[in-house]
């Protein structure tokens, strides 16, 4: 704890020392956030797991082993296997990277589609906003997992025609291998569903900041549109982005959980946390280790990157740092 | 001297919910190479939406119906948008009241003023940077190159005004508009300021209009005064001419209240009693009547035109008023008073 401390005040003195910027002020009061700073240790971990999991897991995800099935935790399987006979552990560390890709690609698609949405509905106003601001109501109006049971029902049996009319056109293997249909599928469902937050923050923040001065004061220097968006406009609007963006990775990753949990998210052989607790629970009450370990884990995810989240507000929002 | 910006029946007015508000009624008048001309007049009068209007940066409620603003000859509310960029900025320059919001939190300050040197003058960005670091120097701020990296936070008010008038006289604009840039900051900044302004204005020969409700700024600046009272000019006279000799009520009203250090302690200031009209629409009155003390039955009916004012014409010295205020001896400070 007093290493901690010591780290945390000499970050704050170099901040002070240099010359500062928001972003390096903003960095040194999330530092001195003890809760963010303990919410970045399991979500770098996940990030490294994701990258390095196939060279750290002792089993292929997929190995089964018919003689050591359903075996509790034990030093040869550390959190036992599954009913197949496959490692729990390896498969949690894989788990990590489909949680991973999943946070990552939705929010990024998400955040792309939301950023032009948002941007063209706060700066050009008019028509163009009635319509963003009605396409995110319908599409708030469904219930999420409904939406994406829909999409996965309607979509998943054309795509991946449309994937083997592509292998034997192309002959080129890639259209063979049908786990991408999931995985498309569940990153499209996830950017469907989680678009309209984006775009509707975004829209707010641009709305908020092309009335304030600086940008007036841009304008009256000559100032294209262009580089005013993309100077002073979105910089100024980034840092609720921020903390939206973290809280929506967690989001996206427990929603992937829920759509593996009912059967529409990413299908086997991909080791995928929902999946992973939904097939546990069958039998939580003989072989609760099968549980345990991915819930336990989307536990510990989900809380850091809420946490995460809330030190990045506070970091960045400047009501919060009171001089 | 010669005519640099030339305003005629310039007609600004915001679209409400329910119909529209008059904000600026068809008002002409000129600036010459190198004056300064002031605009004064109570919040709400139309002075900075004209000012705004001049090169078109009204929020989008607003609409320029009628007018033209010509500069140096050129109809600048008929430009396309990219060559009213190049106006801005370029030749027309403006600081804002508000200097602690008016620089980008996000970027150095010398990025900022770098900006339109690179936009408006293709100057390299590292040319940019040096003629920034002048420009700091020339407006009070020593170390100019050491301050480039900082941030706007790092500034006080009165060091972000200078910033801003650094940048808004980079590109050397014919014309500098000064919307209330010392209402925000403290009496003794104030003064700095505005002595800044006089300096650069002396040394550039830039025109600069200079938008105030501060008559003692007016004195000490102006070459020339606008009164702008419900979008309309009331009056217009050579600076020591409105002082001495203010022909229209509410120039009168405005004097009277304003302090003075020679004259006798333990007066009270006039007001003038009541508020400005709503301009929900065009009035076919006189928009002052209403809290004037020199009111006749005319003004009721009757919205008067600016003219040259009577034994003082040939001044430039214009009102627009119905009556010679000075021929009444109303018991004006009684009628000010009693509302």
């Amino acid at each position: 704890m007093t290493t901690q401390e010591i780290a945390v005040t000499s970050e704050i003195e170099i901040a002070e020392a240099s010359p500062t910027n928001l972003w390096r002020d903003a960095l040194a009061r999330l530092a001195a956030n003890r809760l963010a700073l303990v919410a970045i240790l399991p979500i770098v971990l996940l990030f490294f797991i994701a990258a390095f999991g196939p060279y750290l897991t002792p089993y292929d995800f997929l190995a089964q082993d018919f003689t050591a099935r359903l075996v509790s935790p034990s030093s040869e399987h550390w959190l036992g296997t599954d009913e197949l006979g496959r490692d729990v552990f390896s498969r949690i560390l894989y788990g990590a990277r489909t949680a991973v890709s999943v946070g990552l690609v939705s929010t990024a698609i998400s955040l792309v589609v939301g950023l032009v949405m948002g941007s063209l509905a706060g700066y050009l106003g008019g028509r163009v906003d009635m319509l963003v601001v009605w396409l995110t109501d319908v599409t708030r109006s469904m219930p999420a997992l409904l939406l994406a049971i829909v999409i996965n029902l309607t979509l998943k049996v054309p795509l991946e025609a449309w994937m083997e009319q592509m292998y034997l056109a192309t002959k080129n293997t890639f259209f063979r291998q049908t786990m991408w249909v999931d995985l498309v599928l569940v990153f499209g469902a996830l950017a469907l569903i989680q678009w309209p937050g984006y775009a509707r923050l975004i829209r707010g923040q641009i709305l908020s900041i092309r009335s304030r001065n600086y940008v007036l004061a841009a304008r009256a220097l000559g100032m294209p549109t262009g580089r005013i968006l993309t100077r002073y406009v979105i910089p100024n609007a980034m840092g609720p982005l921020i903390v939206a963006v973290s809280a929506g990775m967690g989001g996206a990753m427990v929603l992937e959980s829920a759509f593996s949990f009912l059967g529409v998210g990413v299908q086997l052989p991909i080791p995928s946390w929902g999946k992973m607790i939904s097939d546990g629970l069958r039998m939580w009450q003989t072989h609760p280790h099968l549980l345990v370990g991915p819930a336990v884990m989307m536990a510990v995810i989900t809380v850091s990157f809420a946490w995460l989240g809330d030190g990045l507000n506070d970091a960045l929002n400047p009501r919060q740092w009171g001089g | 001297m010669s005519v640099l910006l030339d305003v005629q029946e310039l007609q600004t007015r915001f679209q409400v919910r329910k119909g529209y508000v008059y904000a600026v009624n068809g008002i002409s008048f000129t600036l010459e190479e190198g004056e300064t001309l002031a605009v004064v007049g109570e919040s709400g009068c139309g002075k900075s939406v004209t000012m705004l209007s001049l090169v078109r940066l009204l929020p989008p409620a607003a609409s320029i119906e009628n007018g033209k603003v010509l500069l140096r000859g050129e109809d600048l509310l008929e430009l396309n948008l990219r060559q009213l960029r190049d106006v801005r900025g370029g030749e027309v320059g403006m600081i804002f009241q508000d200097p602690m919001t008016s620089l980008n939190p996000f970027i150095n300050i010398g990025t900022q003023m770098a900006e339109p040197l690179v936009y408006h003058r293709g100057m390299s960005k590292s040319d940019a940077l040096a003629r920034s670091a002048e420009l700091l120097e020339m407006v009070g701020i020593p170390d100019g190159e050491a301050r480039l990296r900082e941030y706007p936070h790092q500034f006080s008010g009165g060091m972000r005004q200078r910033v801003m008038i650094a940048m808004s006289m980079s590109c050397e604009p014919a014309v500098l508009i000064a919307d209330e840039p010392t209402t925000a900051l403290d009496v003794t900044i104030q003064a700095q300021i505005v002595d800044l302004v006089k300096e650069l204005r002396d040394r550039s020969g830039v025109a600069v209009i200079w938008i105030t409700h501060d008559l003692s700024v007016v004195a000490g600046i102006a070459d020339r005064v606008i009164v702008m009272y419900a979008g309309y000019i009331v009056e217009e006279a050579p600076v020591d001419a409105l002082f001495e000799d203010p022909r229209h009520p509410y120039t009168v009203g405005l004097m009277g209240a304003l302090p003075s250090l020679t004259g006798e302690t333990g007066t009270r200031l006039t007001t003038i009693g009541g508020s400005p009209p709503d301009l929900i629409e065009l009035p076919d009155f006189c928009p002052f009547h209403p809290r004037c003390p020199y009111a006749i039955d005319r003004c009721r009916k009757e919205n008067p035109m600016l003219e040259p004012v009577a034994e003082a014409s040939d001044r430039g010295h214009r009102a627009a008023c119905w009556v010679d205020i000075r021929d009444v001896s109303v018991s004006s400070e009684a009628g000010v008073a009693a509302d």
